[in-house]
């Protein structure tokens, strides 16, 4: 069996002057399963870790334990300097005899030493019963899938090939460039939509490294990080590809706003989306236009805001008011959402142009006039808490961003979860283009409503990401940890204790638990790749069948049991 | 359009915040060489002075310990905290650096935060760099500090010493990205907020740190004043933004900000009013407006809109704000026990006098597309829209594309 090595701190006293180190160390050196223990005055100043670990080479021992500070203290910074001298990290553990003992016990120095003892005590058991996990090393695929071609997807494809590597650009339309395509003014640069895009566009049909699918949908993806299994359904029958990474680009859906304001009954109620195909074809045919804003958005139904609906009938009103001679523009709204440097001085710029805005209350909300046209539009204005009837042959309705069903699909497909909304959520707002399923890159409006400029960043964010996760070449299972080099280890499913209840599936939230059928009964099988090591498949396996080897159930339970050992 | 993966870059990244740390790991993850400049003794920038993140209300300095971690342990970032940048030249594509590194008093590869020197200290200017910093180290306040040595005597290992010298580090660079965050600016100009006239009329980030979990009241939710529980607190919008006297952009921060803080105020202590008095609720991101529309069972925070005209300590005690309600239109002057003032947030690029060290800005101070930027210097933004920004101010410094 290998043998332990014991380091303790001494910390300048911080320990020893609370703790009987010399106590401690003859405790130790009397345990079997210590090589020896070494007491020093210090493990994090210069030059300790390349001692220690030359007595660690000397007594060529495969275990270290390390009595001193709190892994919040100097410990983490200990261990990587032992790693950095040619220590495995797994192999090196500590208990905490400063910040959980010394200082919190320095009026009990009896007691303390006695705490510390266990702790130590409760390590060795560890290390003395430690399993290593059987690592797997996973060949990634240096090729990526985008699906969807809209800025944000465009964006990610431009710069993963930009970057280096292939990338598949898969879109249900025949161009790229989705409903970009159909904006003829982007706020807030004022430039064409299709202008916005043609560098990209043009890259992505010049640029080898990108290849477009058109009129193509995702039938399948199976696989993970590193390995992607994906088939494709395009007009030419399907295509078998094999990527390493996946940015997810969709996109999302406009709400129809079928029933509100009297649209699809009195002509001139129309959505922004015809406004723009009335620009697209020449001027407007009004002689104004209102505008009302969250229609159908933040209310029970849908309670968020779009982003973008208050910057595009800024934009709206005021081409109207340029290019409509005399025609006037009013915006009815709840708040007027523009963040920011450059959205407030859009807004400014309105106001300066002379757009009206009239703020609405969400119970109070605006009544329209006509017969068989539109002529006006009584409000309440919440603001001088006068009722205004204002006279208009055009109001435009700004209806929110809604989740496309499709994406959720995918979503599912992926194994990624959505949001409330059926948007798709990222794994923490710090990593905010970064899934649950490592490998899988979100960006653009399928992950939550944003402009087009932001989904263009949105889609290089991703683009980065996944490049330097394809750029790794191979990916051990054991680096796949949040933080590099922190994973303990994976859970490994013994098939002999296995009933196949499931437990284990229904709770990884990384879906790296799968049920697999062998003979006639079905065992689960942990993804390695996927498994972060949090423990929870362990903690509802019935039958103990669930282990992380480097902490199984057993050293768990001789660890409890020296906690709570009287020490003489 | 060529392969760019097989060129190693070295970047410099000014600022060690939540975009400049995000930024400086994405170019070190694709094998590049990064220096990132602090201006403060560690990495963490504002949202280090966050107790907690909108819209989770989970702690803010959980996620920042680990991307802080990974930058110091990572072999491609080398950290120049305590730093400055003195001069910026381009040479042809080329960008040619000089940082002033400032030594700091204690070293910090040397102090094992045995808090020896706050205990020798005479005028308690020796104290822990902040709560959760990683490694936890202490930090003399120079300005304040005597220079009797007295810390430096009991310091079991020589991590203190008062005559290290500063030092010039020059540096040849491919690309530059900016990430210098955002100051509070001073509201004492704008007289009708009352700033600085009244102990329990805070800015938001002092409030944030007065009532922080991890500060000196350990969450209570106190009066500065006399640390009484307030009955009341207003918390007042725009402050000093979107208004063209000082600021003329949305701070965009600080709707959710302000929300965040409210709620968490009524969570602690539900019998304390808490009313935010707004112009426009910005509430943009996943979540944030049902965020704002969660009522605490009918004992939520009060939204009203209105903007104060007038702000000012009664001689009784108190606070009275002078505003129009203007879903009334009522005037109205009310009374509050505490008064916390949110948007007054600048780009510190902004106030950067030197031309010579900062990059080209625009009009309201934010870096112009012709330089890599990311975070609150660009353009204002919270964690999510700052980590996203710094991804892609990675990939254009990779590229060396503008814009």
């Amino acid at each position: 069996m290998t043998k332990i090595g014991v380091f303790l701190c001494n910390c300048f006293g911080e320990i020893g002057g609370v703790i009987d180190l010399e106590s401690i160390r003859k405790r130790l050196e009397s345990d079997p399963a210590v090589d020896f223990v070494t007491v020093r005055e210090s493990l994090c100043m210069p030059g300790d870790a390349a001692e220690a670990h030359a007595r660690i080479r000397e007594r060529g021992i495969g275990r270290v334990l390390l009595g001193a500070c709190s892994p919040y203290g100097r410990m983490e910074m200990v261990r990587l300097a032992l790693v950095k001298e040619g220590v495995d990290v797994r192999t090196v553990r500590a208990a905490d005899l400063r910040e959980g003992c010394a200082w919190v016990h320095g009026k009990d120095p009896a007691g303390a030493t006695r705490k510390a003892a266990n702790q130590l005590d409760m390590e060795i058991a560890l290390l003395q019963n430690m399993r290593g996990s059987k690592d797997v090393a996973v060949g990634i695929q240096q090729e990526a899938l985008v699906i969807g071609a809209g800025p944000a997807g465009l964006s990610a494809a431009c710069g993963l090939a930009r970057l280096g590597f292939q990338a598949h650009l898969v879109d249900r339309g025949t161009a790229p460039g989705g409903m970009l395509n159909m904006i003829t003014r982007v706020y807030p640069t004022d430039v064409a939509g299709p202008e916005k895009l043609a560098a990209l566009v043009e890259e992505s049909r010049g640029n080898p490294r990108i290849r477009f699918y058109g009129k193509t949908k995702v039938a399948s993806v199976k696989g993970y990080a590193g390995d992607f299994k994906v088939s494709l359904a395009g007009p030419e029958g399907s295509t078998s590809l094999r990527v390493g990474a996946v940015v997810l680009a969709t996109g999302a859906r406009i709400l129809f706003p079928q029933g509100l304001y009297g649209y699809g009954k009195l002509k001139g109620v129309i959505t922004q989306m015809e406004m723009e195909r009335q620009f697209a074809s020449g001027k407007p045919a009004c002689r104004s236009a209102v505008f009302i804003q969250c229609v159908g958005a933040r209310n029970a139904e849908r309670p968020y805001c779009s982003t973008i609906c208050c910057p595009l009938s800024l934009k709206n009103a005021m081409r109207i008011v340029d290019e409509v001679p005399g025609a006037k523009a009013a915006v009815l709204h709840r708040d007027i959402m523009t963040p920011g440097s450059v959205l407030e001085a859009y807004y400014r710029k309105a106001l300066h142009k002379g757009v009206q805005f009239i703020r609405f209350d969400a119970d109070r909300p605006p009544e329209v006039r006509g017969d068989g046209q539109v002529s006006g539009v009584e409000v309440f204005d919440a603001i001088s808490g006068k009722t205004r009837t204002i006279e208009t042959d055009l109001l435009v309705l700004s209806t929110p961003l809604v989740a496309d069903p499709e994406s959720a699909a995918l979503a599912r497909m992926l194994e990624i979860p959505v949001d409330g909304h059926g948007f798709i959520a990222e794994v923490y707002p710090v990593h905010p283009v970064e899934t649950r399923n490592d490998g899988v890159f979100i960006c653009g409006t399928a992950r939550w409503p944003v402009s087009s400029d932001q989904a263009i960043a949105q889609g290089e964010a991703a683009a980065v990401k996944a490049a330097s996760f394809l750029g790794r070449q191979t990916v051990s299972a054991l680096a796949m940890g949040r933080v590099p080099g922190a994973k303990l280890g994976h859970a490994e499913a013994d098939a002999g204790a296995c009933t196949g209840c499931g437990n284990c599936v229904a709770v990884c939230p990384y879906r790296a638990c799968r049920l697999q059928r062998t003979g006639n009964r079905s065992v689960s099988r942990v993804i390695k790749v996927r498994c972060k090591a949090c423990g929870s498949c362990v903690s509802v396996c019935p039958n103990g069948a669930m282990q992380i080897p480097e902490q199984n159930y057993r050293v768990t339970g001789e660890m409890i049991r020296r906690a709570f050992r009287e020490v003489r | 359009m060529q392969n760019m993966t097989n060129q190693k870059k070295t970047v410099l990244v000014v600022g060690g915040g939540v975009a400049g740390i995000s930024a400086a790991l994405d170019l070190a993850a694709g094998g590049h060489r990064v220096h990132l400049v602090e201006r403060g003794h560690d990495l963490g920038g504002q949202v280090a002075k966050l107790d907690k993140f909108y819209p989770t209300d989970h702690c803010a300095f959980c996620p920042l310990w680990t991307e802080i971690r990974r930058c110091k342990e990572s072999e491609a970032v080398t950290i120049h905290t305590l730093s400055r940048v003195e001069t910026l030249e381009q040479a042809g594509v080329r960008h040619r650096a000089v940082i002033i590194e400032s030594a700091p008093v204690v070293d910090p590869a040397l102090c094992i935060n045995c808090g020896r020197c706050e205990s020798a200290c005479p005028k308690g200017v020796a104290r822990p760099i902040w709560e959760h910093a990683y490694p936890p180290v202490y930090v003399i306040d120079r300005d304040r500090c005597g220079d009797c040595s007295a810390c430096a005597e009991v310091c079991p290992t020589k991590a203190i010493a008062f005559d290290r010298e500063e030092r010039k580090v020059e540096l040849d660079l491919d690309e530059v990205v900016w990430a210098a965050g955002f100051d509070e600016v001073s509201l004492a100009p704008m007289k009708e907020y009352g700033w600085g006239t009244h102990p329990d009329i805070l800015t938001s980030l002092e409030f944030e740190a007065w009532k922080a979990e991890a500060g000196e009241n350990r969450g209570k939710i106190l009066r500065r004043s006399d640390r009484a529980v307030p009955r009341s607190i207003a918390f007042i919008q725009c402050a000093g933004a979107r208004d063209l006297r000082l600021l003329p952009h949305c701070s965009a921060v600080c709707c959710m900000h302000a929300l965040k803080q409210a709620q968490w105020v009524k969570r602690r202590t539900p019998e304390v009013d808490c009313v935010i008095l707004y112009t426009d609720l910005r509430t943009v991101g996943r979540d944030y407006y049902e965020y704002a529309l969660r009522d605490f069972d009918g004992n939520g925070v009060r939204l009203v809109r209105g903007r104060p005209s007038m702000i000012y300590p009664l001689p009784r005690g108190g606070i009275a704000v002078r505003y129009e309600d203007t879903s009334t239109g009522k005037r109205e002057i009310r009374q509050f026990d505490m008064v916390v003032l949110n948007g007054n947030l600048q780009s510190t690029l902004a106030r950067q006098p030197d031309p010579g060290a900062r990059p080209d800005l625009g009009g309201e101070g934010f870096v112009t597309p012709a330089s890599i930027s990311c975070g609150f210097v660009m353009e204002p933004a919270d964690v999510t829209e700052s980590a996203i920004q710094a991804s892609s101010a990675a990939l254009r410094s990779i590229l060396g594309t503008k814009g």
